[in-house]
């Protein structure tokens, strides 16, 4: 065989399904979180109810995470744990290695976790008995924020953790953990918008979300753009050439975002978002897109180095 | 010749590609002594390989690059029809140990890189971070497989299976720093020869902080499949970019959504 | 091997023509890197494929399969021209200071004596002119027109650099440079070896391609040295012992030779077989004591039956009137004549030449036994793929055998090492040794000539069969009975030199006599590299107490001539053997150990030839005294040397002798050169069936040279028609740059290269839809060998390619 002088002579780890599922819900359910703790800290009283749906959002999300994370591990499913756990003969204790983001993101969902049900519990007291606040006034928010924290960790570590390899095109940009970031947060702005489909009152942070939603996409754009004047430095843009209908999807799912907030942002002075008083058909349409292109993207980046 | 094998020491190969005659005893020998069924046969259309490349059923790959010119005289000396047995090479700073969560992947007494069968539990980050693309996945057992540099012969005092089978001595194996004297003997002998296209590869602490399986190649490393001094990083290059990365797309998104929700307006 | 594997590494040149020992025997080949490594000696590599051997050697040639003749006699030639020669040993340890009778001569590619109606040779002007003592005339000086030096001279003057590359395909300047490297081993401080393999048995000519080799290792002063020699590699793990133990037609156990219809008796016999004395200092050894060896021989069969008054059984031993080699054996089989063959341990169909044909022999025959582990090509020919199974009338019985590891006994190395193994697993199964089966055989023949009597039972009731089991014979008590003993004392024989002519010692195989004795089996001995200084005394790699070497534990052949005429070493730093002033010391010397080589009586170095000298000239091939290059029967072009006899006038043509149609293709028809060879990766056949090995190397496949398979549009992978006259092959193409085009008889040739592993038994086989039923290498092969040997001209045949 003649080898080419490229840089990568690595093999592909064969991630795939399980991973592209994980990576999907960890976006979602980290970005979940972090726009409910959002609402809840710099919104509207009116958009507590949509910030509950975040939180419940967020749970459901992260209930799937570690079912995919153990199913991808095949044959030694039921080894799942060592990766908290470190089993080695005479060496045994916790495992926790903070330059390996994959051993640093298990325990992050962990805890993470442990805030997502935490706020998903209150969010449900908090509906049912009205007036009530279980976590009480600062302490609350503080859990929420950092709970945020992880929760932004969530739905990012899972670029890093691909960059952290010798992967072609991976391992060639520090981009994929902001990418990941931002199409999360707008997969997250989307899927809620969709769902206060289901909850009327809090339609009124729809028009909000769909505002956030352009932002987050437009911070997406940026990052792609940054994403592939990076690979395209290093030589390795090549691979990402035949998945051209899951990128384009992807950009799909930023532009119909964009769209949507457009018009967001322009019926705001006529007395603000409130002004649309439940989810439409557009929406219906374009948070599919969204989370479509969200898939997409994942999709296209796990593929493209395998 | 014998080596007396003493936990504690650094122990490694010295692959000298030079006289390799591409014999497969060593894929072979490797197979036999670790019970390793091997893939279903196929013919792969690449000279004289059919084995393709190291996996877990594959520990030992001997990689043929069959460019012989026409004039072909002195094409010999392992200049043209390259031959090489590739393996682990139990880098220093091991990319694939580095990423593993679970800590299933150690350094032995003999300074080798090692797969604890019963701790890996088949997460693949070591597959996504080695270099080489030396680690991979057996599907029945859901474990990670490589070269253990025959952990459990060194234990009994027996040198590998592949280099005792090595008829050539391509392979050879012993203590580290003796290898690397041997090298060094066998580079220069090279060069006085005329042959200055001959270098080492991992000797010296330029590729992963020095390998312990090093070779002698007789072409450019990436002619062989090996990532250059320059290509060679560790996975761990990219933690602080990457989190950086996501840290500065945190900050704006979390900005993006203040100006979202902010409160606003009278009502 | 004159010398042996270790011995390699004590070289400073190494010319490899005919082998691959990287790919055949690339355990043996670590003694050619060390000689490379540790004292830079430089490999020469000629072949016609650019192969794992030549990817380590110093230079490559790549030369035409069949053509080494011219090579070597090239090299004779610029040695000669030059004067490049080692003088002394040329003149005092050759014959070529002998006189060749008048009436010798050669005109047009023929030797004196030609009848081309019997297609042979009449040999009798190929012998020294007698001098009034009956001993061979000689002109020390060298200068007699009518020496063989001189003769020799006027024979290779034709061989200049155009003619050698004109036939070899070798670029002149290319063989020049091999020449001048060539050209400086004939100082005394340096020595070369040749090794070979099959790459020069297989050919019409092959054994004149060995003898050219051996001609020219002879001037250069290299027989008999370390370092040096013409060494053969050999087959099987146990070729060698084979060989030694008579697995030819043509000789009993120790070269001694088949009896001839009309010998009536022990002295026609010797008469006719042994080497006679031509030089008043030759102790021909051998000639000297054919009669003890053949006596100890008989004696150790016949035991009490064999008596003085009976010409110790010499009557019993057959007296074959017709050649029984390999392809004879079919050829018989085709006629008809055939009845049954046994196959023990090979796989004729595979083996080949000429597949098809041979099939068509096998399934001429009322039965088959073949004794094996496993199945083979033989075992299962009759209904191999395309096979009418009910056309073929052959009973074929399959007698399940032990593989050698399912037993003990000795392998006996290319060095002529014979190594004592122990079984590694026990018999699987129903198998059974073959010396076990062959026993039971032979007690049941036995049996029935006892109660139905038989023309001529005596060679089977009195053959000695005195093992603890009859019917389970030890093969250390084989061991022992080969080594032979002293009848009156009971004793085992320590040397051959004791055994007696009078019926009171036996030996098996007298070459073997000194491999077991009353303190043990000499086979067994372990005392190597672990103590390199008290096992290897002499620091040459002999290793004297490492098993047992024949003759009489020598490890290099002929190494008086490792000495001058003084007893010193040629290279000090290299001895062989010492004279020390009262004795020889070093190897085991081939010489009496206390001759002073001062004495005037003192023997001539090579004891065992009539001569006392090596052979530049000899009588003893059927195709000429001096090597002469030969066109390959199925050839594109015409010798240069002399169209007119163009390929050997002797080699023997079945198909022709019986009256059945031609084989042989033309290069109208044929226009591609074919060789055939073996691939690191697998046994022969055997291995078809270890999955291991059929991983590495999978499908069958042919190696073509790339600039062909452009002009045919083929790319690695695919499927390609490669046909002879005899047959075709139906595989896959492996395109490659390590074959060439060449230049040969200024005509642009091209060579493909043809592994031989696979056929439609095995993992492969088994897997692929047609069963394999173009596979076999063989179907290919013309059904022609060596004029000598009658080994199959597997190696120069032509070829048709096509894309499928
Ligand atoms: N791996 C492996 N090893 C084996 C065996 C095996 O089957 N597999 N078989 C064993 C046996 S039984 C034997 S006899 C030996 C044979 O050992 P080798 O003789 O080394 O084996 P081959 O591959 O048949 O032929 C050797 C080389 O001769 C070249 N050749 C062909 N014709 C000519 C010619 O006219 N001139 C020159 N100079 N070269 C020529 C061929 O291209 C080939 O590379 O190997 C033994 N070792
Ligand atoms: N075209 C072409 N043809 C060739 C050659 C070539 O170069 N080109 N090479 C020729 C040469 S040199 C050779 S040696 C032949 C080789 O041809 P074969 O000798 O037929 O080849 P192997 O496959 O080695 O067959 C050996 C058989 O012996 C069996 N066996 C092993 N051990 C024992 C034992 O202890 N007892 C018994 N009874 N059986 C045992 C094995 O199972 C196997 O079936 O092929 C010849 N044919
Ligand atoms: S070669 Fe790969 S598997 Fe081996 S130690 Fe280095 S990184 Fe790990
Ligand atoms: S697959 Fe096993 S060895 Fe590899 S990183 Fe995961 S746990 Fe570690
Ligand atoms: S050291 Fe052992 S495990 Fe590693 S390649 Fe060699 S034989 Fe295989
Ligand atoms: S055993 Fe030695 S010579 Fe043979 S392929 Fe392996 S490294 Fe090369
Ligand atoms: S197969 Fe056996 S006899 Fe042949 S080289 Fe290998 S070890 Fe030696
Ligand atoms: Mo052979």
């Amino acid at each position: 065989m003649i080898y080419l002088a490229a840089e990568h002579f690595v093999r592909a780890p064969q991630w795939t399904w399980y991973i592209l599922g994980y990576f999907f819900f960890a976006g979602l359910t980290g970005g979940c979180y972090a726009l409910a703790t959002l609402l809840r800290l710099v919104g509207d009283a009116r958009d507590e109810p949509a910030a509950r749906l975040g939180f419940y959002a967020s749970f459901v999300t992260l209930l799937v995470c570690p079912v995919l994370l153990t199913a991808d591990l095949g044959a030694s499913w039921w080894k799942f744990w060592h990766m908290l756990v470190d089993v080695t003969p005479g060496d045994q204790g916790l495992n926790f290695k903070y330059w390996s983001p994959m051993s640093v993101g298990v325990w992050a969902l962990l805890v993470f976790g442990l805030f997502a049900a935490v706020s998903a519990l209150e969010s449900f007291v908090l509906d049912r008995r009205a007036g009530a606040r279980p976590l009480g006034g600062i302490a609350g928010l503080v859990f929420n924020v950092i709970g945020g924290v992880f929760a932004l960790f969530i739905a990012s570590y899972t670029g890093v953790l691909l960059s952290v390899s010798n992967q072609p095109i991976w391992s060639d940009t520090w981009m994929l953990g902001g990418l990941f970031l931002a199409s999360g947060l707008s997969g997250s702005a989307a899927l809620l918008a969709l769902l206060t489909r289901y909850r009327p009152d809090a339609a009124f942070s729809l028009g909000r979300l769909h505002e956030a939603d352009g932002y987050f996409s437009i911070l997406e754009l940026v990052l792609l753009v940054a994403f592939f004047l990076t690979i395209i430095a290093a030589g390795t843009a090549g691979p990402t050439v035949p998945l051209l209908p899951l990128w384009l999807l992807a950009l799909v799912g930023i532009g119909s975002s964009l769209v949507v907030a457009r018009g967001h942002m322009r019926i705001r002075p006529a007395g603000g978002s409130a002004a649309i008083a439940r989810a439409g058909t557009d929406t219906l349409v374009v948070s599919a897109l969204v989370l479509l292109g969200v898939l997409a993207l994942r999709a296209a980046v796990i593929f493209s180095a395998q | 010749m014998a080596v007396t094998i003493k936990p504690g020491e650094s122990y490694g190969f010295f692959t000298d590609t030079s006289i390799c005659i591409g014999c497969k005893a060593c894929e072979v020998a490797c197979k036999e002594w670790n019970q390793l069924q091997g893939d279903s046969p196929k013919f792969l259309a690449d000279s004289y390989d059919n084995t393709g490349q190291l996996d877990d059923q594959n520990w030992r790959h001997v990689k043929f690059i069959d460019d012989v010119p026409a004039q072909s005289a002195d094409a010999g000396n392992g200049k043209a029809f390259l031959m090489m047995s590739d393996v682990c090479k139990h880098c220093k700073h091991a990319s694939c140990m580095e990423v593993c969560p679970t800590g299933a992947i150690i350094r032995t007494e003999f300074d080798t890189v090692f797969i604890q069968q019963d701790v890996c539990n088949g997460c693949r980050n070591c597959i996504a971070a080695c270099p080489y693309s030396v680690i991979a996945l057996n599907p029945a057992t859901g474990t990670a497989h490589k070269c253990t540099l025959c952990y459990d012969r060194l234990q009994g005092g027996l040198q590998p299976a592949c280099a005792k089978a090595c008829p050539t001595q391509s392979i050879q194996f012993g203590p580290l720093a003796e290898l690397q004297q041997a090298a060094d003997v066998r580079l220069a002998a090279l060069h006085s020869q005329g042959v200055t296209q001959a270098q080492l590869y991992g000797r010296d602490d330029k590729i992963y902080g020095g390998l312990n399986a090093f070779f002698l190649l007789m072409d450019k490393p990436e002619t062989y499949g090996l990532p250059n001094a320059e290509n060679a990083k560790l996975p761990s290059r990219n933690d602080v970019g990457g989190y950086v990365g996501a840290l500065v797309t945190a900050v704006l998104g979390v900005i993006a959504g203040i100006v979202a929700f902010r409160r606003r307006g009278t009502s | 091997m004159t010398n042996h594997w270790r011995d390699i590494k004590n070289a400073d040149l190494i010319l490899i023509n005919g082998a691959n020992p990287a790919e055949a025997h690339p355990v043996g080949f670590q003694w050619f890197m060390r000689a490379k490594l540790d004292r830079g000696a430089k490999i020469i590599h000629a072949d016609p494929r650019f192969t794992r051997t030549s990817a380590v050697a110093d230079l490559y040639l790549r030369i035409r399969t069949g053509s080494d003749v011219a090579y070597f006699g090239g090299l004779i030639n610029h040695v000669l021209q030059n004067n490049l020669f080692q003088d002394v040993y040329v003149r005092n340890y050759t014959n070529a200071s002998f006189i060749v009778k008048q009436g010798f001569g050669f005109t047009d590619g023929l030797f004196s004596g030609y009848s081309s109606t019997k297609r042979a040779y009449d040999i009798s002007s190929w012998s020294y002119e007698a001098g009034s003592d009956g001993f061979a005339r000689r002109d020390m000086t060298l200068q007699d027109p009518r020496s063989v030096f001189q003769l020799m001279k006027t024979h290779y003057a034709r061989y200049t650099p155009d003619v050698v590359s004109s036939i070899t395909g070798i670029p002149v300047d290319e063989f020049k440079k091999v020449a001048d490297l060539v050209g400086q081993m004939g100082k005394p401080d340096k020595v070369m070896t040749i090794v070979y393999a099959v790459g020069l048995t297989h050919h019409t000519t092959g054994g004149q391609l060995i003898r050219s080799g051996a001609v020219l290792q002879l001037l250069l002063g290299n027989m008999g040295r370390p370092g040096g020699g013409m060494n053969a590699e050999r087959g099987h793990a146990n070729i060698q012992g084979n060989t030694d133990h008579a697995i030819s037609w043509e000789i009993l156990p120790g070269y001694l030779r088949i009896p001839a219809p009309g010998q009536k008796n022990l002295d026609d016999y010797v008469a006719q077989s042994a080497p006679k004395k031509s030089d008043p200092n030759s102790w021909n050894f051998f000639g000297t004591n054919y009669r003890k060896f053949m006596v100890s021989t008989l004696k150790g069969w016949y035991g009490d039956t064999a008596t003085k008054d009976n010409e110790f059984a010499f009557d019993y031993i057959p007296k074959p009137g017709q050649n029984s080699s390999w392809m004879s054996i079919y050829d018989q089989a085709l006629k008809g004549k055939m009845e049954g063959v046994m196959l023990s341990g090979m796989t004729a169909a595979s083996i080949g030449p000429d597949s098809n044909q041979v099939q068509q022999a096998l399934s001429n025959l009322k039965w088959l036994v073949v004794m094996d582990a496993l199945p083979t090509t033989s075992s299962e020919f009759w209904h191999a793929p395309g096979v009418d199974a009910s056309q073929v009338k052959t009973e074929v019985f399959m007698l399940p055998a032990t593989h050698w590891i399912e037993k003990d006994g000795s392998f006996v190395n290319s060095g002529r090492w014979s190594q004592w193994k122990d079984q590694v697993v026990p018999p699987q199964g129903q198998a059974r040794h073959d010396h076990w089966i062959l026993a039971d055989i032979f007690s049941r023949v036995k049996a029935l000539y006892n109660q139905q009597g038989g023309k001529f039972p005596d060679p089977i009731m009195h053959l000695t069969f005195n093992y603890k089991d009859p019917l389970k014979p030890e093969l250390d008590e084989i061991a022992k009975e080969i080594n032979g003993k002293d009848l009156a004392t009971g004793k085992q024989m320590t040397t051959f030199a004791n055994l007696k002519d009078d019926g009171t010692t036996t030996a098996g195989d007298w070459i073997y006599t000194g491999s077991y004795l009353d303190s043990g089996n000499l086979m067994k001995r372990r005392d190597g590299i672990q103590d390199p200084k008290t096992n290897d005394p002499t620091g040459m790699g002999f290793y004297p107490n490492w098993a047992w070497s024949w003759p009489l534990n020598r490890r290099v052949m002929y190494n008086r001539a490792s000495a001058d005429l003084d007893g010193k070493p040629w290279d000090p730093k290299r001895p062989g053997i010492t004279w020390n002033g009262t004795r020889w010391v070093g190897d085991v010397p081939d010489y009496p150990a206390t001759m002073n080589p001062h004495d005037p009586n003192a023997y001539l170095p090579f004891i065992m030839n009539g001569e006392g000298v090596g052979r530049l000239f000899s009588n003893g091939m059927i195709d000429g005294p001096f090597p002469e290059h030969y066109e390959p029967v199925e050839s594109p072009v015409a010798n240069p040397l002399h169209a007119s006899v163009s390929a050997s006038p002797v080699a023997f043509l079945y198909d022709q002798a019986a009256g059945r149609p031609n084989r042989f293709g033309t290069a109208a028809e044929f226009p591609y050169i074919a060789t055939s060879y073996r691939l690191t990766e697998h046994e022969h056949y055997v291995t078809q069936h270890v999955p291991h090995l059929v991983q590495l190397q999978p499908e069958p496949f042919v190696e073509i040279p790339w600039e062909l398979a452009q002009t045919k549009g083929i790319k690695t992978g695919d499927k390609v028609r490669v046909s002879s006259k005899r047959g075709k092959l139906e595989v896959l193409a492996v395109v490659t740059k390590r074959l060439g085009s060449m230049t040969v008889a200024g005509q642009k040739v091209f060579q493909i290269g043809i592994p031989i592993h696979w056929g439609y038994v095995g993992i492969a086989a088994d897997s692929d839809p047609s069963h394999g039923r173009y596979w076999l290498a063989n179907a290919l092969t013309p059904f022609v060998g060596d004029a000598n040997a009658r080994t199959p001209e597997f190696k120069a045949f032509l070829v048709n390619l096509e894309k499928m």
